[in-house]
């Protein structure tokens, strides 16, 4: 009894001592954080926009969680949207795209396009140093135009962006002609995309293929460090004084660094973003964002991506969905409406046309078009001759109407939700699906052919994205035209739409474009993604550019 | 002694080289072409597929490519990354240290917390203190790590704000990763400590030192206690492979560095050199701590010892 007794003591003060510890240290943090923070003066009223840049506050260093780790810090190379955040810091373009999707000056201050529309003439700025002292001028945009093209830089992205072009001529040291194998309407507005951001020509050449892990370019912050899967710093660049016109601030940056900090798991994300370890964090999952707008000391921002939207693209290849009446039942028989709002809450936007509201040419007139009509489905298999069996499902000549759906993304947005959603509404007209998730997209999918219907996204600024999707000449190794779509009609709208410089009509080429790929039922748009940032309130002047990609020139932290 | 040194390291030896041939085969049969994940789909060209993998050695036969890696690999060469030619070797050492202070931790977490639980149970057998302990124990080994590691994050940094969330700089953020895994070890030698102690206490000589008037403490701490380790001790062992595996999770859900973060990367990206490097890094290590369980043995029970 009297051991018992000891030990049990000897228990309690352990776990005394414990939690003395700990709430030691709690307060201790919390001390060493107040006596931290310089007195709250310069701060101006967080929820107004920074009317005036002057007086936003200067310093501090913002910590921003991102869902996954950049590839490689080398715009011309890298593979992946998130690389995205980073470069936008590091780097400029020759151009901008504004808001409304115009295309404005940048590190180029005017354009010409030749008559025969084939080549660009752009005058450059003068007064712009890469972060390493070379000086930008028309051999670098040169050096980094051709960089793009040499097989050996093994560029993935940028090179699709700059497709038509051939070569450059330097007119001067600031004049810079770019030569176009064939008219391109959209190659102006592509140069705005950070993937053809400007690298310093000497760091590239001195750091070869470990570039992408020392990046130099001319933009208003400065590549400090990059611990794997934990971290990349950024930090002022105090030269800078040529940013674009979609921010406020076109000097040097308000903050002292920037932090990327690399956070896959999403509850921890969130977490780290709560207990104010981060002020913001990036891709907040729908069932958090509703509770994290009771939360006071949080501010939600939120801004849909461009480009094609999530969509599900029938494989015209395949019977029977070579049959516009079997797509046209799959259209009815999907509920695309009561999918996106039980899995996004009301968070995510329905998709209605195959690009997303913010494109040049977005037809308005598609929202509400086609809605769930399971009558109509199931007369449209009858019609086609797949009848309802015994148990439900149709067959024609003794096979079962099966659709194999494939998605490559593990559940990304819950992608694989709306599989699992989809299989169960399309039992109700008598379709068994299959569904099947792989990341080895390439070769079980595309080199096989093997899906009746594929799930994928694009981010894109110009709806000439369309071309890669469904234009009938897209014929690469895998992928491309994923729909499998052989139209003349269609192409010969891709074709005009590509070259077309009035924009207007390119405006009405491709509501002509959308209208038909809705029409023909080569797929079933689902949402648009929203990329969607949770921030502390006192960080304040984020900004978003076209494409959806955070920018951080007018962002300051109050206290 | 010697003898018994030389035996383990020769066997060790032989663990090594047969991994070295298991991850290569394994990853070899794995379906999925590395050549077609590292080019865009929208622009590579049959050529270009070509190229690449000739680049990369993957068209010459299986035996040639297997004695190519394994001489490079003995060597010291772990390659380089498919995705950022970053060397393999340098990196999965640079990286270490994060996973090692991890699984150090989580191992003293489990043994102490393990130990000291497994003698109380042992001690307080089918009272109270008894059933609480085999439930939490029970509790520790059946909570999957990543939903006890998002419960801790929950309370200790979001309500609480002791700890940070995440990262890997300082004692700090050691705390909740090094818990979470302890937790699930701890659970495993509760349950092993209590049953061997049960075993000894009913052997006849601590019959015989209780007879002799020594006090009920030092019966059970000073030799009940040392019998009942042996067993303990090779858990421990055989949990640093758990641990190192576990690391992986919990790497990823701490956003710590660490080796186990790099594989997971790596098996996402397909970069294969990288996934063979730190499998056969990991299993180099595991053998050597094995190695090291196996001697200890000699040092904790004399009866080992003499028998070689």
């Amino acid at each position: 009894m009297n051991k018992k007794m000891r030990l049990w003591n000897k228990l309690t003060l352990i776990s005394l001592a414990l939690i003395l510890v700990l709430t030691a240290c709690a307060s201790n943090t919390k001390k060493e954080e107040a006596s931290k923070a310089p007195p709250a003066s310069v701060a101006p009223s967080p929820s107004e926009k920074a009317e005036e840049p002057e007086e936003a506050a200067k310093g501090g260093e913002l910590t921003y969680a991102l869902a996954t780790s950049p590839d490689l810090l080398d715009p011309h190379v890298s593979r992946v949207a998130v690389s995205v955040r980073v470069l936008r810091t590091i780097y400029d373009s020759l151009v901008v795209q504004d808001a409304d999707g115009s295309i404005k000056p940048w590190l180029a201050t005017e354009w010409e396009l030749a008559p025969d529309s084939k080549s660009y003439t752009f005058k450059l700025r003068k007064d712009v140093k890469f972060h390493d002292g070379t000086p930008f001028n028309a051999e670098a945009v040169k050096y980094n135009f051709d960089r793009i093209l040499d097989p050996t830089t093994k560029a993935a992205n940028a090179a699709a962006l700059i497709r038509p072009y051939v070569s450059s001529d330097i007119i001067d040291e600031f004049t810079i002609k770019l030569n176009l194998a064939t008219p391109s309407a959209d190659f102006l507005g592509n140069l705005s995309q950070a993937l053809v951001g400007i690298v310093s020509p000497t760091a590239a050449k001195k750091f070869g293929d470990q570039f992408g892990r020392n990046p130099v370019g001319s933009g208003p912050f400065k590549f400090v460090k990059w611990d794997d899967n934990a971290q990349i710093n950024v930090e002022r660049n105090p030269d800078y004084n040529w940013g674009p016109s979609n921010v406020d601030n076109k000097s040097a940056a308000n903050l002292d660094t920037i932090s990327f900090k690399i956070i896959p798991e999403e509850a921890t994300r969130l977490g780290s973003v709560q207990s104010n370890q981060v002020q913001a964090a990036e891709s907040i999952p729908p069932q958090n964002i509703l509770s994290l707008k009771k939360e006071d000391k949080l501010q939600l921002l939120q801004v849909n991506t461009n480009g094609l939207p999530y969509t599900l693209f029938i494989n015209q290849r395949k019977k029977p969905w070579n049959e516009l009446k079997a797509r046209q039942a799959l259209q009815y028989g999907i509920d695309v409406t009561t999918i996106v709002q039980t899995l996004y809450l009301g968070t995510y936007e329905q998709a209605w046309s195959p690009i997303s509201p913010g494109l040049l040419g977005y037809d308005k007139s598609l929202e509400n078009g086609i809605k769930l009509d399971i009558d109509k489905a199931n007369s449209l298999l009858d019609e086609i001759g797949w009848v309802k069996g015994k148990d439900g499902l149709r067959e024609k000549d003794g096979k079962k109407l099966t659709l194999h759906y494939v998605d490559s993304s593990p559940n990304r947005e819950k992608r694989n939700d709306i599989a699992a959603i989809v299989q169960q509404q399309l039992k109700k007209i008598g379709i068994t699906v299959e569904v099947e998730i792989t990341k080895d997209v390439l070769n079980s999918v595309f080199v096989k052919d093997g899906y009746d219907i594929f799930g994928n996204s694009q981010t894109n600024s110009d709806p000439n994205a369309l071309f890669a999707f469904y234009h009938s000449l897209v014929k690469i190794v895998g992928g491309g035209n994923i729909p499998g779509v052989l139209d003349p009609e269609l192409d010969d709208l891709l074709n005009k739409g590509a070259v077309e410089q009035d924009n207007t009509k390119r405006v009405e080429i491709y509501k002509q474009a959308q209208q038909l790929i809705i029409n023909k039922a080569y797929i079933i748009p689902i949402y648009v993604f929203p990329y969607t940032v949770a921030a502390s309130k006192t960080v304040t002047g984020l900004k978003f550019d076209a494409l959806g990609y955070p920018l951080f020139n007018d962002v300051s932290i109050t206290k | 002694m010697t003898k018994l040194i030389l035996v383990r390291l020769s066997t060790s030896l032989l663990v090594i080289l047969g991994s070295l041939v298991l991850v290569f085969i394994i990853i070899y049969l794995l379906p999925g072409d590395p050549v077609l994940q590292m080019l865009d789909p929208n622009t590579a060209t049959p050529e270009d597929i070509a190229n690449l993998r000739h680049q990369l050695g993957l068209d010459k036969s299986f035996v040639s490519q297997f004695l190519t890696y394994a001489n490079q690999m003995l060597h010291g060469d772990f390659g380089k990354s498919i995705l950022n030619s970053e060397p393999v070797l340098p990196k999965i050492i640079k990286h270490f240290p994060d996973t090692l202070a991890l699984t150090l931790a989580s191992s003293l977490i489990s043994a102490a917390v393990g130990i000291f639980l497994g003698v109380l149970s042992a001690i307080h057998r089918n009272s109270w203190i008894d059933i609480v302990t085999r439930i939490v124990g029970l509790f520790g080994i059946s909570m999957p790590s990543f939903w006890s590691g998002i419960l801790l994050i929950l309370i200790f940094s979001v309500h609480f704000g002791w700890f940070p969330a995440m990262g890997s700089d300082g004692w700090k953020t050691l705390v909740l990763p090094a818990f979470t895994l302890g937790i699930v070890g701890s659970g495993f030698i509760v349950r092993m400590v209590r049953n061997s102690m049960l075993e000894v206490i009913n052997e006849q000589f601590i019959l015989t030192l209780r007879s002799k008037g020594l006090s009920e403490r030092l019966v059970m701490y000073r030799h009940a206690l040392r019998n009942a380790l042996i067993p303990a001790i090779t858990m421990i062992g055989v949990l640093v492979g758990e641990l190192m595996a576990g690391a992986v999770v919990i790497e990823t859900v701490f956003s710590r560095q660490g080796i186990g973060r790099i594989v997971s990367d790596a098996l996402m990206a397909k970069d294969l050199p990288v996934v063979q490097g730190v499998v056969f890094f990991s299993a180099i290590i595991y053998v050597l701590v094995n190695l090291l369980v196996d001697l200890s043995y000699s040092v904790i029970d004399p009866r080992v010892r003499r028998a070689h």
